[in-house]
């Protein structure tokens, strides 16, 4: 009996296992497409309205996207690595938040009876706070840890006047390596609560209309 | 995940703004002179009270209409997958 569980168990791990790096990979795709037309569409406004003068802010970004700049070329550079880092930030994220949420994913299915068409209607799945602020908690911070640690390895960091601003937002926060953790630290703890936010949000309306149905 | 992700991004965009109008500027100084550029994207916003309601009012925009596009573009991207994956395997059965 014992042997069957087992058995059983394994096989819903891999399953598992394959949906979050399915969904992994979904997500990544869907916003570092979505991060390239953004970034795209910027530029382009950017370079429609203030033409040779366009990029004081946007150019910006060449810091930490090679090869970028305001032009309409630029604009094809800047899609791709939004692609790319929009892509693995929301693929991680995702990866993160099947592991921390690992098999509690049965508590947060929104009716337990089986739909009759799985595929044209798929049982809701709710937000859970906890395991999403986690993740998106911890990659926000790494994120803000490593462009601050890249300002400094590049010698750049008493230059950086404008991620000097996040200190209005993050009390403590500086262009170094000690700034730069405190600032993980404090965006860890407002990513966190912005994601409870989202997640109740998300749930009450996914609730009210289960109910109506 | 429209509302929601509207929700959010609103009270953001009004922290933002409120947390610059809370800190204490020097006379004569601009308040957020940054923060205040983002009228090029969303005209009528600046960095006051009043700026802080009409920023909320872009923020739930932009967060419903971001949101609305990754819960379609997600969905789509699924049923896509699922539908080659399910295509696949009656092929392979045949």
């Amino acid at each position: 009996m014992q042997a069957t569980n087992h058995n059983v168990n394994g096989v819903n791990l891999k399953l598992l296992n394959a949906a979050i790096r399915f969904n992994a990979l979904m997500l990544g795709f869907t916003a570092g497409t979505l991060a390239a037309v953004v970034i795209y569409s910027a530029t382009q406004v950017s370079i429609a309205k203030w033409g040779d003068n366009s990029g004081n802010y946007l150019g910006l970004l060449a810091i930490f996207f090679p090869g970028y700049s305001v032009t309409s070329g630029g604009a094809w550079v800047g899609a791709f690595w939004a692609f790319i880092y929009a892509g693995t930030f929301s693929a991680l994220s995702y990866r993160l938040y099947g592991r921390v949420l690992g098999t509690r994913i049965a508590d947060i299915l929104l009716s337990t009876v089986p739909t009759e068409n799985p595929v044209l209607k798929p049982s809701v799945l709710r937000l859970h706070g906890i395991s999403l602020g986690a993740a998106i908690g911890t990659m926000a911070a790494l994120c803000l840890f490593f462009s601050t640690s890249w300002l400094v390895v590049r010698g750049t960091a008493h230059e950086s006047i404008h991620a000097a601003l996040f200190s209005n937002y993050l009390p403590g926060y500086s262009v170094s390596i000690t700034g730069a953790l405190l600032g993980a630290v404090e965006v860890f703890a407002v990513v966190f609560i912005a994601c409870q936010l989202l997640a109740s949000v998300y749930n009450k309306i996914v609730e009210m209309r289960h109910k109506k149905t | 995940m429209s509302v929601a992700a509207g929700v959010l991004c609103a009270l953001m965009l009004f922290l933002a703004t409120a947390i610059l109008l809370l800190q204490t500027v020097p006379e004569g100084y601009p308040v957020g002179p940054h923060l205040s550029t983002l009228a090029h994207y969303l005209p009528g916003y600046e960095v006051s009270w009043y700026g802080a309601l009409i920023g909320m009012f872009y923020g739930f925009l932009i967060g419903a209409i971001g949101g609305f596009a990754i819960a379609v573009y997600w969905n789509l991207t699924h049923y896509v997958a699922l539908g080659v994956m399910l295509i696949s395997s009656a092929e392979l059965a045949d």
